[in-house]
């Protein structure tokens, strides 16, 4: 893959992670989740066979089908998309998003001391995602958020892992740990409208 | 046929298959207590890499299993890690009650087990941090019953465990680095770091401490008793098989000195908490705090402290038991767990209530008690070490002690209320009984409790 090719797809990622961060609709967030997972795919697929690197596209795909259909599915979707507009807070959120762009950028070097198999813009898309998602789980208490925000760190966490080590079973246990955080954000969405067990 | 099939895979099926059934509360219960019986005897009795003949077939029980060249191994000296892991589940089964306990617990308490198993024998080890991320996602599911907004804490606990997870693999990574360019100190001290703060965050380690406390205060106190204490078993085996297989001791470091510092600084800590707590469930949190830097404390003394941790577990199982099936069945009876609310609960039910100081108090480390001569062998191995590790031991254990009296002062209070509410069947009531006597033996007879944990920890480190 060409250098501005994957220097696109680096760009890609950070417009997804910030947009997740920013966004206030719950569609688009998962929209955005989505299209981060084909970044991740490609970034990721520089290290490994496509075939393999594919799994973590069929996975990110399956956790945000999960998320979207379970708040399509629950009481008042229709109307409660969007949760905590508030136009500071989003600038706020907005500029922590530059600001941990920014760090990443200058750090990069010695980021890629620490990864010697990685091209600039893995360690950097790598580096991207884990910053904007532990920025979103320090800034949110919403758990669908916190969610994504645990995808995204992992997201970011298997393109740098991916340079180091191209094992099946982690890749398969990344993959349904991936699936199973989209069932319990899914589950915990509609826990509080189940009926008690005890 | 091997033995994680036996041990792991087949109790995970049943967990999986017993979700089909959370209707039938009292037939789950039972069902599970005697399936549990099944796989104690199993692993007391079935040879391990023996062929012996089952009626007409002769049978080799295997102690691994391969699964994409990677190898979950449960060897004979593994039993009794087998052994302690499904007796706990089958103490907390026993002591549930399936009617204030949300049915869930049973296959979801099954599936921890199992993973908990599964992320101590396989290899290599460091696969294991995904394990518990894993089991993270099922007590985060076990936390939140339906009916029921997730709590914060909850949620905070579930980044924290997946945090520890990836620093971990990580600082694996790296150890396998320091491999091939032996010598190297920086990528030792930084793979170090990075393996410290991954084992912080899965051990709640300051300053990563805060879920304990705030689940303490919102969630149900029987699910959190049976979370603290096999969630934290969990983490301390499978840190201890990463510290002794990765060899990271033979690479001329002084683990001893970071346990101790992170002991001290969690005791104190439960210590502190513990004298100003004005919630039953942040009482909890205190003591299990307090219960985690023991712990750091006990393996600090490598050999030696072995026994003694293995005696706090068990200790720790009976006492938090107990702790959490008299809360969970006062909470029937006052509003809220506030000191506030439970003023004179002692005048209206002695029985629940003796099960929460006695509970309290073993775990605090009064004497007479089961937690004391554990805690007096804890003390005497510390003795050998600088004395601010004594004197914080000493002191947070009176800050605990401190803690339990005013416990005691709010529960015996005369709030001037008579009350006809009867708590409880009368099953568990006399299960508190019983377990309020068990703990006074102990405290009698603790060559009991440390013959049995001499005999784990030689068999784990003969392994």
């Amino acid at each position: 893959m060409s250098d501005f090719l994957q220097t696109l797809l680096v760009g890609l990622l950070f417009i997804c992670g910030s947009g997740i961060l920013i966004v206030p609709s719950r569609r688009l967030m998962t929209g955005l989740l989505a299209l981060q997972y084909v970044g991740v795919f490609l970034l990721v697929s520089i290290s490994w066979p496509v075939e393999i690197a594919v799994v973590k596209l069929v996975a990110g795909w399956m956790a945000a089908a999960v998320l979207f259909l379970t708040y399509q599915n629950l009481p008042g979707s229709n109307t409660v998309d969007r949760i905590d507009v508030n136009l500071p807070g989003t600038f706020f959120k907005g500029f922590a998003a530059l600001l941990i762009g920014i760090s990443v950028y200058s750090l990069g070097p010695t980021a890629m001391r620490w990864f010697l198999g990685a091209t600039h813009q893995q360690v950097l898309g790598g580096v991207w995602l884990l910053g904007l998602g532990l920025l979103q789980l320090l800034l949110i208490r919403d758990s669908l958020r916190i969610i994504i925000g645990l995808l995204t760190v992992i997201s970011g966490f298997e393109i740098l892992y991916a340079t180091l080590e191209a094992s099946v079973l982690m890749t398969g246990l990344l993959a349904i740990l991936n699936i199973g955080f989209a069932f319990l954000g899914s589950y915990l969405l509609m826990a509080s409208n189940l009926e008690e067990s005890s | 046929m091997s033995t994680p099939i036996i041990w792991i895979l087949l109790p995970f099926l049943a967990a999986g298959l017993s979700l089909f059934l959370l209707r039938y509360r009292d037939m789950l219960k039972w069902g599970g207590v005697s399936f549990s019986l099944v796989l104690v005897f199993s692993a007391l009795i079935l040879p391990v890499n023996e062929t012996v003949k089952f009626l007409f077939w002769e049978v080799k029980l295997s102690e691994q299993l391969l699964i994409f060249g990677r190898r979950f191994i449960l060897s004979g000296a593994d039993r009794p890690i087998v052994i302690l892991l499904f007796s706990l589940w089958l103490f907390w089964l026993l002591i549930m009650d399936p009617k204030l306990v949300p049915t869930q617990f049973i296959p979801l308490s099954l599936a921890g087990i199992c993973l908990i198993l599964t992320a101590y024998s396989v290899e290599p080890i460091f696969y294991g941090a995904l394990f518990f991320a894993f089991l993270a996602l099922i007590y985060v599911v076990l936390l939140s019953p339906p009916g029921k907004e997730p709590t914060p804490g909850v949620l905070r606990f579930l980044i924290f465990q997946i945090l520890g997870m990836l620093f971990i693999l990580f600082a694996a990574w790296l150890a396998s680095w320091i491999d091939l360019n032996s010598g190297n100190q920086v990528m030792l001290a930084r793979s170090l770091l990075i393996l410290a703060l991954g084992f912080s965050f899965l051990l709640s380690i300051f300053p990563f401490i805060s879920w304990i406390s705030m689940v303490s205060e919102r969630n149900h106190p029987f699910l959190l008793g049976f979370i603290f204490n096999t969630y934290f078993l969990g983490v301390f085996l499978f840190g201890t098989r990463f510290i002794l297989e990765g060899g990271w001791i033979g690479q001329d470091l002084n683990i001893q000195v970071a346990l101790q510092i992170a002991g001290v600084i969690m005791l104190s800590f439960g210590g502190l908490m513990a004298i100003f707590s004005k919630h039953l469930g942040r009482l909890m949190g205190a003591v299990i705090i307090a219960e985690i830097g023991r712990s750091l404390l006990a393996i600090s003394l490598f050999q030696a402290g072995f026994p003694i941790y293995f005696g706090m577990v068990i200790l720790q199982s009976i006492s938090l038991g107990l702790w959490s099936i008299s809360l969970t069945l006062l909470k029937q009876g006052i509003h809220d767990l506030d000191f506030q609310s439970a003023v004179g609960a002692a005048r209206l039910w002695p029985v629940i209530t003796s099960g929460l100081l006695m509970g309290y108090f073993a775990m605090a480390g009064v004497p007479l008690l089961g937690g004391f001569p554990i805690y007096w062998a804890l003390g005497s191995g510390l003795s050998f070490y600088p004395l601010w590790i004594n004197s914080v031991f000493v002191l947070s254990t009176l800050g605990l002690v401190f803690g339990g009296l005013r416990l005691l002062a709010v529960l015996t209070k005369n709030a001037g209320e008579e009350s006809i509410l009867i708590l409880g069947e009368p099953f568990y009531r006399y299960l508190i009984l019983g377990l309020n006597v068990l703990l006074v033996l102990i405290g009698f007879l603790p060559q009991l409790i440390f013959s049995v944990t001499r005999t784990i920890s030689d068999m784990l480190l003969g392994s």
